[in-house]
């Protein structure tokens, strides 16, 4: 058993299989057209320089998970190191990225079912995925790694079929003469474009409480998810410039199809089209395993309501934290707004990456005797350029990514203070707003009725708007006097 | 303490309702079903202004109305 009745049940492979489709998503279906156009055939140089930064975060991922083998991830670490509100944060980052994450891969999924059969509807296409997956994750451990295990081997067989086609094939017009035509800063601003295809692999270290023997496990998978990304992206990198040139791929809805169809003919489209469905496929599966794990962590330590502490009898699985990340990620999925959930994503997991490296410092200098079956080598080199390049990122993102993450970084301050400051205070500020908000409707109806709006209003219109507000600042009147004049439970 | 049982119930779910019931009104504007724009004279310069304001005030009533609700469940 691991803790608290959850089942070591994940073994290596799985383990392995759990973090290369965490990072093996949908996105680097699409995303090489556009980076291709930044960096030229230097995109393999791009590629190799994205992995060997992930590789700086997931040594400290892989040192943390195997001396501290408790769910939760980047939010375990960061309590064991930090405590109180940044350990919350990392953990409310962590938990809402995977949501996010999942349901972007969700829509993805839809959007690449809808190329094959364009009658269907995406965002009921993406809700109906989340619930296969919820009562997959609800079912047990040991299925959804199964069920990881398998998509893995079939993705990974079809994307050899490409990878090894693509080296041996005579045909292709590309060139592998490495050249980017914005120089070097082309190839750090494909860097940080192309490095969300990184991503995903750290669900390994949210679901360590449940694999075994986590001391040799966790670093293993995770350090052999890195190497198994690397080459994966960097020889696939190859055989693209091998085939087209970085000029044929700028507009291409998805370059990967493209470059297939050029050796391959529609087989390679076929290909490619059945990887991204399962690529999608298996980042949903890995990311509402993880979500799950960081609420059931956080309800642990008090954070998030008890209730998501509970595991179910049969499957021992937290069931409630599965379910309500579920209908969370099954909601953002309906919206199909798939960009402002990409921003959220990648600012959570840079955000993450960061308190891990942070995380592993503080730790070796508090806790140097505890027991640490990995250890980061280069140390404190290794984990200040994670620190580094995890901040360099940010600044290459999108402006809007900082909006987003700011707004969900206040969103979290909420919930914390909600959970931390008792909820009879709550109850008297809630009343104490209420009572503002009646005194400004009341406001607003003496306007109305004094015709003194700065807008001209149609005067049935008036009438009704006069009711409504009155009513309305009537009820927040009773409502705030209800809240403010309640006992006190202590 | 009955009757402030009853009120706190009655005034909770009507201050529910109302917190839904402008969430769904920004559902409308933003789709502009009914023309509800035209009828309500918002322009589109002012449109994201009283969608903001109509979802904070919308989520602040129900989780009002759901407290109010609750005390009074749990204290029966």
């Amino acid at each position: 058993m691991g803790e608290k009745g959850l089942k070591r049940e994940l073994g290596l492979l799985q383990a392995t299989m759990m973090g290369i489709g965490g990072a093996l998503s949908a996105g680097v279906f699409v995303t090489l057209g556009y980076a291709a156009t930044l960096a030229g055939t230097a995109l393999i140089i791009a590629m190799i320089l994205c992995g060997i930064i992930n590789l700086f975060t997931m040594l400290s991922y892989a040192e943390l998970g195997a001396a501290i083998p408790s769910a939760g991830g980047e939010y375990t670490f960061a309590k064991a190191s930090f405590s109180g509100f940044l350990s919350f944060a990392t953990g409310w980052f962590e938990w809402i990225s995977n949501m996010f994450y999942a349901a972007f891969c969700a829509v993805g999924f839809g959007c690449l079912i809808s190329y094959i059969f364009p009658i269907v509807n995406i965002p009921l296409v993406a809700v109906i995925t989340v619930a296969i997956f919820t009562l997959i994750n609800i079912k047990g451990t040991k299925e959804t790694g199964l069920t990881q295990t398998v998509l893995m081997i079939i993705l990974l067989a079809l994307l050899g079929v490409f990878i090894f086609w693509g080296l041996l094939t005579s045909q292709g017009t590309g060139t592998l003469e490495l050249k980017a035509p914005e120089g070097f800063l082309g190839v750090l601003r494909a860097t940080a474009f192309i490095f969300v295809v990184y991503l995903g692999g750290e669900a390994i270290a949210v679901a360590q409480a449940e694999i075994r023997d986590p001391g040799k496990n966790v670093p293993r998978a995770i350090l052999l998810t890195c190497l198994a990304l690397i080459f994966i992206y960097t020889t696939t990198a190859y055989v693209i410039f091998k085939i087209v040139t970085p000029e044929s791929l700028a507009g291409q809805a998805s370059p990967l199809a493209y470059v297939a169809e050029q050796f391959l003919g529609p087989l390679g489209v076929g290909i490619i089209t059945i990887a991204g469905i399962i690529a999608a496929l298996t980042s949903i599966n890995t990311s509402v395993m993880a979500n799950s794990r960081v609420a059931y962590a956080l309800a642990r330590d008090g954070y998030f309501p008890k209730s998501l502490f509970t595991l179910h009898r049969r499957f021992h699985t937290p069931f409630i934290a599965i379910l309500v990340g579920s209908v969370f990620t099954a909601a953002l999925a309906a919206t199909g707004i798939v960009s402002f959930v990409t921003y959220a994503t990648d600012f959570g997991f840079i955000i993450g990456f960061i308190f891990v490296n942070l995380s592993l410092i503080k730790l070796r200098r508090d806790k140097p005797n505890l027991p640490r079956p990995f250890k980061v080598p280069l140390y404190p080199l290794t984990p200040i350029l994670g620190v580094l390049a995890s901040l360099l990122l940010i600044f290459f993102l999108e402006p809007s990514t900082f909006l987003i993450g700011i707004g969900l970084f206040i969103f979290g301050l909420i919930a914390y203070h909600i959970r931390m400051v008792g909820y009879y205070r709550i109850c008297l500020a809630i009343g104490g707003t209420n009572l503002g908000i009646s005194a400004f409707l009341a406001l607003f109806a003496y306007l109305i009725a004094s015709n003194s709006l700065p807008i001209m209003l149609p005067e049935n219109m008036a009438s009704v708007l006069f009711d409504v507000t009155v009513f309305v600042s009537v009820v927040c009147l009773i409502a705030g006097l209800l809240n403010i004049t309640r006992k006190s439970e202590g | 303490m009955k009757l402030r049982k009853i009120l706190a119930t009655v005034v909770g779910t009507v201050q529910t309702s109302i917190g839904v019931l402008a969430v769904i009104l920004v559902y409308i504007l933003y789709f502009n079903s009914f023309g509800l724009r035209e009828w309500l004279n918002v322009t589109e310069e002012f449109l994201p202004l009283q969608m903001l304001v109509l979802i904070v005030f919308g989520f602040f009533s129900i989780l009002s109305g759901s407290i109010l609700v609750r005390e009074e469940d749990s204290g029966s």
